[in-house]
């Protein structure tokens, strides 16, 4: 807990992001579709290039303007955010390979480690990979500087109130 | 469908039953820490519905919306209601047996201090006042 300058972050946009991942995997694990599963990875390499959510676009383009999800603008860091949609990328790369190589019970074990923890995020509140940046930080890593919001357990989403 | 596809389809049910199965007994395993843990805040039961608040002096949102809303309904319920505030950061010890990971925190108990409900984050008005209805 430091005096950091936090940044105004919708998580409307980041629960988008995971919710479509969650249901664009589990409808690749039911029809076998593994090129589904690359086409996450891909969006999710997308995203983490940009430094945007990658599905946050459909958040954006479409639900937003038409008052279907209402933003969620708290203070907190992004950076821990990309860094977890950029391990989800890893995750969804290796498991993308695994299929296309024939491994499909790793394949498939990974995009669903994905889906848990996307689900965990978006119905639970706690996010993994900020969780392991938060850690890494604390070991004074290049490149993890941030600390956690004020009163806010490293990973869990910082609490309504303080809005936009 | 193929036969293969509906295999898959509930297996993911399975799958996703068995996620939801673990978030409940996450939930179930703070509301059973917390009613073990009960006499760490009372020396006898209070005999009526009590809300215990973990907050921090630094908690924006305990400030803005919890701690309205905890008064509102006091207001509401006065002498029937119970509301006991704790400051984690004062007493992480307690924090820490109840198993708090972020401010603000509410626990709802009913009256044989058995913990019925757990808000980890912000409870606005309508949801702690419908939690309270069923104590």
């Amino acid at each position: 807990m430091t005096s950091q300058s936090l940044q105004k972050v919708d998580h409307s946009a980041l629960k988008t992001n995971q919710l479509i991942i969650i249901s664009l995997n589990i409808l690749a694990f039911i029809l076998n579709l593994s090129v589904l599963a690359a086409f996450v990875a891909l969006v999710m390499g997308i995203g983490s290039a940009l430094k945007v959510p990658g599905f946050g676009f459909v958040y954006k383009n479409l639900l937003k303007p038409r008052g279907w999800m209402k933003p969620d603008v708290l203070d907190d860091n992004p950076e821990p955010h990309r860094f977890a949609q950029f391990l989800g990328f890893i995750f969804m790369t290796a498991g993308s390979v695994s299929l296309f190589l024939g491994a499909t019970v790793l394949g498939w074990g990974l995009v669903w480690l994905v889906v848990a923890l996307a689900a965990l995020n978006a119905f639970g509140g706690f996010c993994v990979g900020c969780a392991v940046y938060y850690w890494l930080a604390r070991f004074h890593l290049r490149g993890f500087t941030k600390q956690p919001p004020a009163g806010t357990f490293p990973g869990m989403k910082p609490k309504a109130g303080v809005r936009a | 469908m193929s036969s293969d596809t509906l295999l898959r389809f509930f297996l993911a049910i399975g799958i996703i039953a068995l996620g939801a199965a673990a978030y409940w007994f996450f939930n179930q395993h703070l509301l059973i820490r917390a009613k073990n843990n009960i006499f760490t805040i009372f020396k006898t039961l209070p005999n009526k519905p009590v809300i215990v608040y973990f907050t921090t002096p630094d908690c924006v949102p305990c400030k803005t919306i919890q701690r309205p809303a905890l008064d509102k309904i006091k207001t509401l319920l006065g002498e029937n209601l119970q509301v006991i505030e704790i400051d984690a950061s004062e007493r992480p010890d307690l924090a820490k047996r109840w198993g708090v990971m972020s401010v603000p925190t509410t626990f709802l108990l009913d009256a044989s201090g058995e913990a019925r409900y757990v808000n980890n984050g912000v409870a606005r008005v309508e949801k702690l006042m419908a939690q309270v209805q069923t104590l």
